[in-house]
C-alpha cells in the first residue's frame, strides 16, 4: 500500500504541475479502489465459504429433512452423533487412517525426493516429478473405480500377478484389513506426489555449502540427511504435514467408491458419515453437527501441529 | 474544443477500469433473469417435467413416447430430465436435492427402493384418478399381476402404476452346466440341489471360474435367500385398506385374498434363527470356494464376467437379457431358472413406475402422462428390447426374446404366477439407512466363522433398530 500511495501520485503531480497538491477526489478514489478490486473475492468468499459455514453451524442445532420446515432441537444432534456407534467408529477410522496414510505419504515422498534429487540426472528428475504428480490431477472417483477392478479378488490383476509367484488370492476388498490396506494404498498413491513436490522444492533450497561443511566434519551418507537434510527441511515438512493431515481427515472418494465403507464399518470415515446422514438419510442437522465436530478436530490438530513446530521446526 | 479535450485527458486509466467494472456488474444484473429462470427445464413455461434415472441418451429414447403423447394430448408439453446416478439411492438423493433447491420435477420414475419414501413424503396418491378413470384402467390392471401393484400400495393408497419389474431369478451358463455333466435344474430345485450344482461346476473348472457370483446390495444379494427361507431381515406386515382397488380391478383374481393396503417394514428381524440359517448357508458357499465374498454395489462388471464364461450362476432379472446379448452371448449360451426353493420358493422382485409429486403444478396433466405411459402403445415404444421385464404380461412374449433368448424366458412372468407371495424389495421410507445397515454387515457375516456371523447379525439388528427409529 505504501508503494502505491507514493508511486501513483507522482504522475498526478506531474499532470497537476509542480507544487500542486493531489486533489481530494483522487485520494478518495485511491482509498476505495483496493476495496473495489478485492470486492469480487470478498463477495465470493462470503457467499460460497463464510455463509455456508455459518449456515452449517446453525443447522447443527435444527432437525431438517429438506422437505419439512427446520425444527430447533438444541444440542440433540450433537448428543445423537456422540451416541451413534457408527459415528464413533468412523472418527476412530479417520484418525487411524490419517496416522497411517500421512506417515506413509510423507515418508514415501521424502525418500523419493531425496533419492531423485541426489541420484538422478536432471532430465530424469523432470520425468519423475511429472510422473509422481500425475495421479493427483486424476479424478479420485475414476481412479478408485479402476483400482476396484485391479483389486477384485477373483478377477483382479493384482491377485493374478500374485498367483504367478504362488501367492493365493487375497480378499482385498471384502475383509476389514484388506479393504483398509487398499484404501490407504490408493489414497497414498494418488496424493504423495504433492508432498513429493514440496520436498523437492525444500531440498533445492538447502545450501550446498551446508552439506560441504558437514562432509568436512566427517558426516557421510544417511548421517548427513539425519543431521542436515531433516532439520533444514523441517519448515517444508511442517507445511506438507499440515496439508496432508487436513486432506486425509476429509477422505471420502476412495473409501466411498472402493468399499462403500465396508466390510462392516471398517473403512467408513467421518466425511462418509456426513454424506450418508445428509444425502441418504436426509438428516441435515445431524450431518452438520458431525461436520462441526470434524472441523473442531481439524482445527485442534492443526493448532497442535503449529504449537509443536516451535520445538521441532528449524528456520535457517 | 480545447476544454473538452482537457476533460478527456482527465479520465484516468483507473476511471476507465471502474467504468468497465460497473458496466460488467450492470450487464450481469440486467441479464440475471435469463441466468436463473427459464434455463431451468420446466420452469418458466407450463411444461410437465419428468425426471428419469439415466443419461441424455435415455431421455432421447423416451422421445418416441413423448411424441406419441403429444399427439394424444397436444395441450400438455413434456420435458424429460435424465438424471445420471450410480443406483436408485443416488438418484433419489439427486431428486431430493432438486426439491431442496425449489425446482422439483412434476413426475418422477421411482423404483421399489424409493416407493415408500416418495409415498410418505413426496408423492400424490393416484386413488382419485383411478376411481374416476376406472373404466379406462381396467385393461391395464387385467394385464398386470397384482403382486406388482401391491408393491406400490402404501397405507391403503396406490402411488404408482408398475411399468417394468424384475424378479431375482437364477441365471446360469449353459456351457458350465454341461461341463459339470448336469442338465437344466428342475423348477423346484432346492438350496441343497443348488449347492450340489455349484460343487459340480467347481470340480469341472477348478480355477479362473466362480460357480456363484453375487453382490452385496438390496436386490439380488442376500434377500432372495432370506425370502426363499421364508424370512427377511425386516419383519414384514401388511397395512389395512386398499380393498376398493382389489375389488374394482382384481375382483376375480385367485390371489385377491392375499392383497392388502401395502407392505410395512416396521421392525428389524436379523435375530430370527432363519436369518442366521440363510447367512450360514451363504457363508458355507464362500468358505468352500463355491461363491464369492460379495462386494458392495459391484454389479457393473458382472455382465462382462458372465459373458466371458467365468461365472456359473448369478441371481438377476429380465433386465440382464439384452446386456448379455450385446456382450456376445448367444441365445443358447445362457438360461434362467426359478430361484431355488428352501422353506418356500418366494422370490424377491423390484418394480418401477411414475409417481406424481405433491408439488406438481398440474396434477391432472401429470395423471394423463402416468396413464398414457401405462398403455400398451406407450410401453411397446419404451420396451422394444428385453432390457427389463415389462409389467404387462402380454408383452413378455416369444417375440420379445426371439433374438436374444433365453430359451426359458417364461420363467420371468411365471415367477409371479407360480409363487403369488413373491414380494418386493424390503424398502421402508427409511430405505437408505436400512440398506446401509444391511449391506455393511453382510460381508462380515459370510466371511468368517460362526461367531463372527453371530456378531455381524447382532450388529445388523442394532443398526436396523437405529435406522428404523430415524426419521425418513
Amino acid at each position: 500500500m505504501t508503494a502505491q500511495t507514493t508511486a501513483l501520485p507522482s504522475k498526478r503531480r506531474q499532470a497537476a504541475g509542480p507544487g500542486h497538491p493531489v486533489s481530494i477526489p483522487g485520494r478518495e478514489r485511491q482509498r476505495w479502489l483496493p476495496w473495489a478490486f478485492l470486492a469480487p473475492t470478498i463477495l465470493g468468499m462470503g457467499l460460497f465459504t463464510l455463509l455456508p459455514i455459518v449456515a452449517s453451524v446453525l443447522l447443527a442445532f435444527f432437525r431438517w429433512d429438506i422437505i419439512s420446515a427446520p425444527q430447533f432441537v438444541g444440542l440433540d444432534n450433537f448428543v445423537e452423533a456422540a451416541q451413534d456407534p457408527t459415528v464413533r467408529v468412523s472418527f476412530v477410522n479417520t484418525l487411524v487412517f490419517v496416522a497411517l496414510a500421512v506417515s506413509l505419504q510423507l515418508g514415501l515422498a521424502l525418500a523419493l525426493a531425496i533419492l531423485i534429487q541426489e541420484r538422478l540426472p536432471s532430465w530424469l528428475r523432470v520425468f519423475f516429478r511429472s510422473a509422481f504428480f500425475f495421479p493427483l490431477i486424476l479424478s479420485a472417483a475414476s481412479v478408485s473405480i479402476f483400482m476396484r477392478y485391479l483389486f477384485n479378488e477373483q478377477f483382479g490383476v493384482v491377485n493374478w500377478l500374485l498367483s504367478l509367484v504362488g501367492i493365493p488370492a487375497v480378499p482385498w476388498l471384502t475383509t476389514p484389513t484388506g479393504s483398509a490396506a487398499v484404501v490407504i494404498l490408493v489414497y497414498v498413491w494418488q496424493n504423495f506426489g504433492f508432498s513429493f513436490l514440496l520436498f523437492i522444492g525444500g531440498l533445492a533450497s538447502i545450501p550446498v555449502e551446508t552439506y560441504e561443511a558437514a562432509s568436512l566434519d566427517g558426516a557421510t551418507g544417511w548421517r548427513k540427511h539425519l543431521h542436515v537434510t531433516l532439520p533444514l527441511l523441517s519448515p517444508t515438512t511442517l507445511v506438507a504435514s499440515v496439508m496432508a493431515i487436513i486432506n486425509a481427515l476429509q477422505v471420502f472418494d476412495q473409501p466411498y467408491v472402493l468399499t462403500r465403507g465396508g466390510p462392516g464399518d471398517s473403512t467408513r470415515t467421518a466425511v462418509m458419515v456426513i454424506f450418508e446422514s445428509a444425502f441418504q438419510r436426509l438428516e441435515f442437522g445431524q450431518a452438520s453437527a458431525i461436520g462441526v465436530i470434524l472441523t473442531l478436530i481439524i482445527m485442534a490438530i492443526t493448532a497442535a501441529q503449529f504449537r509443536l513446530s516451535k520445538r521441532f521446526v528449524f528456520y535457517q | 474544443m480545447p476544454g473538452s479535450y482537457g476533460k478527456l485527458r482527465d479520465i484516468s486509466r483507473r476511471t476507465a477500469l471502474s467504468a468497465l467494472g460497473a458496466g460488467i456488474i450492470g450487464a450481469t444484473v440486467a441479464s440475471w433473469p435469463r441466468l436463473s429462470g427459464t434455463d431451468i427445464p420446466g420452469r418458466g413455461d407450463n411444461s410437465l417435467s419428468i425426471a428419469i434415472m439415466g443419461t441424455a441418451a435415455d431421455a432421447a429414447a423416451r422421445q418416441r413416447v413423448v411424441d406419441a403423447f403429444a399427439r394424444v394430448h397436444p395441450e400438455i408439453r413434456i420435458k424429460v430430465q435424465a438424471i445420471q446416478a450410480v443406483d436408485w439411492k443416488d438418484f433419489f438423493t439427486k431428486i431430493l436435492t432438486m426439491v431442496a433447491a425449489g425446482t422439483p420435477p412434476d413426475v418422477v420414475y421411482v423404483a421399489t427402493e424409493g416407493a415408500q419414501l416418495f409415498a410418505e413424503k413426496l408423492a400424490h396418491p393416484l386413488d382419485e384418478y383411478l376411481r374416476r378413470d376406472a373404466a379406462d384402467m381396467r385393461e391395464y390392471f387385467s394385464d398386470v399381476h397384482p403382486s406388482l401393484v401391491e408393491a406400490f400400495m402404501y397405507k391403503g393408497s396406490l402411488y404408482q402404476l408398475p411399468i417394468d419389474w424384475n424378479a431375482a431369478n437364477m441365471y446360469y451358463n449353459t456351457a458350465a452346466l454341461r461341463q459339470a455333466g448336469l442338465d437344466r435344474p428342475a423348477d423346484d430345485w432346492t438350496h441343497l440341489d443348488f449347492r450340489a450344482t455349484l460343487a459340480a461346476m467347481r470340480k469341472a473348472r477348478p480355477s479362473d471360474f466362480t460357480p456363484y457370483y453375487w453382490t452385496n446390495r438390496l436386490f439380488g444379494g442376500v434377500v432372495p435367500w432370506l425370502y426363499a427361507n421364508d424370512t427377511s431381515f425386516l419383519k414384514e406386515t401388511k397395512a389395512p385398506g386398499g380393498t376398493w382397488l382389489w375389488d374394482t380391478f382384481y375382483a376375480s383374481d385367485p390371489s385377491k385374498s392375499l392383497r392388502s393396503g401395502g407392505y410395512q417394514w416396521l421392525e428389524p428381524n436379523a435375530d430370527d434363527p432363519r436369518v442366521f440359517e440363510s447367512f450360514d448357508y451363504l457363508r458355507g458357499l464362500v468358505k468352500d470356494g463355491l461363491g464369492v465374498r460379495p462386494e458392495e454395489g459391484g454389479g457393473s462388471s458382472l455382465i462382462g464376467l458372465f459373458a466371458s464364461n467365468r461365472i456359473g450362476t448369478t441371481p438377476a432379472g429380465g433386465y440382464w437379457v439384452q446386456g448379455l446379448h450385446e456382450a456376445g452371448m448367444g441365445e443358447n449360451d445362457f438360461d434362467v431358472q426359478f430361484f431355488p426353493r428352501w422353506r418356500s420358493q418366494r422370490h424377491q422382485f423390484g418394480t418401477a413406475g411414475y409417481a406424481i409429486m405433491k408439488t406438481a403444478k398440474d396434477k391432472d396433466a401429470a395423471w394423463e402422462w402416468v396413464k398414457y405411459t401405462a398403455s400398451l402403445d406407450a410401453m411397446r415404444l419404451v420396451f422394444p428390447t428385453p432390457n427389463t421385464t415389462p409389467s404387462r404380461r402380454s408383452m413378455v412374449n416369444e417375440q420379445l426374446y426371439a433374438k436374444t433368448g433365453p430359451k426359458h424366458w417364461k420363467v420371468f412372468y411365471d415367477t409371479l404366477d407360480r409363487f403369488p407371495t413373491t414380494g418386493p424389495i424390503p424398502a421402508p421410507a427409511q430405505q437408505a439407512a436400512v440398506e446401509t445397515a444391511l449391506m455393511k454387515n453382510v460381508s462380515l457375516a459370510v466371511s468368517g466363522d460362526e461367531r463372527q456371523l453371530k456378531q455381524a447379525l447382532d450388529s445388523m439388528q442394532r443398526d436396523l433398530e437405529l435406522a428404523l427409529r430415524r426419521h425418513a
